[in-house]
């Protein structure tokens, strides 16, 4: 194991086949063993028909807007909101080269990720910002605050920024003005645990938690932040 | 004819997915030295977009390549022996380090020698050059995936001879759409940085066309780098030297496929020996822009042909890379399939990498909130695609729009051909057609088919065994050589007292 990883045994929780040089793929062995899907009807299916789904209409997958900041988020009741500033919905997805905690703070792959893990910010927003490309900004809420540069691209929508996670909190972070000269922190700084009340029924199909294939969701879209152009960074 | 043999390869562009692994494997094996901080002998660009170092296909700017002069004859747009000269000491056309970037690190040692406070320390950047605190402001993929980008893709100089209306869906939200450039020396079948050299330090090795800048000879003039119109040729501020990608030729020599190549995810990267005819380079490369991909595709030679081979043996190559050449996947993507185009032959190098245009961000749009691939019928709607054609044929093919038609209507067809196979969305006749359009065989189609997706390293790496002993100049035997990373045995340059 310490002298060269391999993999050892096809997981019971995850679905796919990885004996020999087979890689990953899921329902393999649904597929391929005649395993039933763990559902009450033992197929796949999109339609949930537990009472409090139906109750919170996520009995099916359908679209849902973003939530309201002041009335269902919920994020900036201590937070100020000064002039030249902007107030949008934040996220922090995968980023280009991995996922979770994949260790990306290399000098190579900070070299072709401009230095820092910076936030993704739509033109026209930057534009009211007064922010051009590359120039540091502050972002907060009541959770936190991140001080980073600006990735100015009109490839992501009006109304939302990103960060990609995870980076550390070792490498070119600057002191945050808006909350007292403190060091600032990093991506998840701005996020918060969100239980959602689905996620307590148990006991019922494949509603049962088990490592690695029942555990709470993210919390994808339901933060918001304030956005606003930090002059000259102090680290 | 005057065969020569060379190691050529093919990007497939449909299957880049921009990860940058090529550049690291390049990085991490042959420029992580003090003096070649900036270099990426591999890089990978965002298209649209300006690329590394800045605008380099701005040859107004840079003056690279070769250019047809007043009497018809080529000759070097800088560089040549006068121009030389009165650059001598000012080269205005010469990249300086703010086109490409200034390398940085962190001062790492802040995290544990930081005094005391109330908040964790930081490790602040500080320059590789001169070691003072820096502020970031470039990079080698700055604009990576800033497609749409006033301040970079708009200023990507192959969006020049496109109309007002083509530019305008290149920046409109939903229609934004890029495509990856992966760039490595081209070596050319015809290399200006060779014809640049005042020290005769540039070669073009004679059995596999390898081009390679002698340490021993270069006294770091830099005429290859203002010459070579891809900027590929580096200037190293630590030995005072020029370096450029060797084609890993160390690799290649035992065996291995380039380290770009042996790292690429996508598995977009072909090799394989192509035959051409020496003495046809230079006046195919006077004819008029667009007519060039045609004159240089005139100038291989077909491995299959008796002829050809006889001449081949007569010209000095050897049996083993006549065979090779033989089942050359970079043969069948350039010639038979005429599916791959040299980048940039404007620039009149006659460069030796092939790159397959993409076709998925093409085609696909969005009709009516929906994406799509073509509303009216897969064939004949380039008018609406998504990156405009004549962008791609300002990239590889000189303008020539119907050359980058051609081979888009091929990519078409052939996925038509497949989907046929396993689903009955699709009519015969309909296929049928495409694929007479297309002008190519089932069989051919097939092919493609197999050599683009299910094709394994042999079929996509197809290297006989380079004959350096006998090749080797004399004076420089393999002992002396063995253990130089490649570089050749390097002296710096005495300097001063």
């Amino acid at each position: 194991m310490i002298s060269q990883p391999r993999r050892l045994l096809t997981t019971p929780f995850w679905t796919g086949i990885t004996n020999g040089p087979r890689t990953y793929s899921a329902y393999c062995q649904n597929l391929e063993e005649r395993i039933p899907w763990r559902t009450l009807t033992g197929r796949q299916h999109f339609y949930l028909d537990h009472e409090a789904y139906v109750a919170f209409g996520e009995n099916l997958p359908t679209f849902k807007p973003r939530p309201e900041a002041a009335k269902v988020t919920r994020d900036l009741e201590k937070s100020r909101v000064p002039g030249g500033a902007l107030v949008l919905n934040y996220l922090t997805p995968h980023g280009k080269w991995g996922i979770h905690s994949t260790y990306g703070d290399t000098l190579r792959m900070k070299t072709l990720s401009r230095g820092i893990e910076p936030v993704w910010i739509n033109d026209r927003d930057a534009g009211l910002l007064g922010v051009e490309d590359n120039d540091w900004v502050e972002v907060y809420n009541d959770h936190g605050v991140v001080c980073t540069r600006a990735c100015v691209s009109a490839r992501i929508p009006r109304g939302l920024c990103f960060i990609y996670h995870a980076p550390e909190r070792t490498l070119s972070v600057p002191k945050s003005p808006e909350r007292g000269g403190k060091r600032a922190g990093g991506h998840n700084s701005l996020t918060r645990v969100r239980l959602k009340p689905l996620f307590m029924i148990g006991g019922y199909a494949q509603f049962t938690y088990a490592f690695n294939y029942w555990g709470p969701p993210g919390v994808n879209r339901d933060t918001f932040v304030v956005v606003k152009k930090l002059a000259r960074p102090e680290f | 004819m005057d065969v020569r043999a060379q190691v050529a390869m093919v990007f497939h562009l449909d299957k880049c997915i921009g990860c940058h692994t090529c550049s690291v494997a390049c990085k991490n094996v042959w420029t992580d030295r003090p003096g070649a901080e900036y270099m990426w002998w591999n890089n990978v660009e965002t298209k649209p977009g300006t690329g590394y170092p800045t605008r380099w296909e701005d040859q107004e700017r840079y003056k690279g390549g070769w250019k047809v002069g007043k009497g018809g004859e080529l000759g070097l747009r800088s560089q040549n022996k006068v121009d030389a000269f009165l650059k001598l000491f000012y080269n205005p056309n010469q990249p300086g380090l703010a086109d490409y970037y200034e390398p940085w690190t962190y001062r790492y040692g802040d995290l544990f020698d930081a005094a005391g406070g109330d908040d964790q320390p930081t490790a602040v950047p500080i320059s590789q050059i001169t070691g003072e605190e820096m502020k970031i402001e470039s990079g080698p993929n700055w604009d990576d995936d800033l497609s749409g980008s006033p301040l970079y893709a708009e200023n990507d100089i192959n969006l020049e001879s496109l109309t007002d209306e083509e530019r305008a869906g290149l920046f409109e939200i939903e229609r934004i759409s890029m495509m990856y450039l992966p760039r490595i020396c081209n070596h050319c079948a015809n290399p200006s940085c060779v014809a640049s050299c005042p020290s005769g330090a540039l070669y073009k090795r004679g059995e596999d066309g390898i081009v390679l800048i002698d340490q021993d000879k270069c006294r770091g003039w830099r005429a290859c780098v203002s010459a070579c119109p891809y900027k590929k040729i580096y200037y190293n501020w630590k030995t005072g030297k020029s370096e450029k990608c060797i084609l890993c030729f160390p690799r290649l020599e035992t065996g291995q496929a380039p380290a770009c190549f042996h790292s690429c995810v996508g598995r977009i990267r072909y090799l394989g020996v192509l035959l051409y005819d020496a003495d046809r380079v230079a006046e195919a490369g006077k004819v008029p822009n667009d007519a060039l991909v045609e004159s240089y595709r005139s100038c291989l030679l077909d491995p299959n042909d008796p002829d050809v081979r006889a001449a081949a043996r007569m010209s000095g190559v050897s049996e083993e890379f006549i065979v090779a050449a033989r089942s050359s996947p970079v043969w069948k993507y350039v010639m038979e399939w005429k599916l791959a185009l040299p980048l940039h032959p404007e620039f009149r190098t006659f460069p030796m990498l092939f790159y397959v245009p993409p076709l998925m961000p093409i085609m696909g749009k969005i009709e009516g909130g929906i994406y799509e691939h073509d509303a009216k019928g897969l064939f004949g709607d380039f008018e609406s695609a998504r990156i405009p054609i004549q962008y791609l044929a300002n990239l590889f093919a000189a303008g020539n729009r119907g050359i980058i038609e051609g081979v888009l209507k091929k990519l078409i067809a052939v996925r038509h051909f497949k989907r046929v196979q396993g689903h009955d969305d699709v009519a015969d006749e309909y296929v049928k057609r495409l694929l007479r359009e297309a002008q190519l065989t089932p069989e051919q189609a097939e092919g493609i088919y197999e050599l683009t997706t299910i094709a394994t390293v042999q079929d996509r790496f197809v290297m006989p065994p380079i004959q350096r002993e006998e090749a080797m100049p004399a004076g420089c035997s393999a002992e002396e050589c063995k253990g130089s990373c490649g570089l050749g045995r390097t002296e710096s340059p005495e300097r001063g007292g």
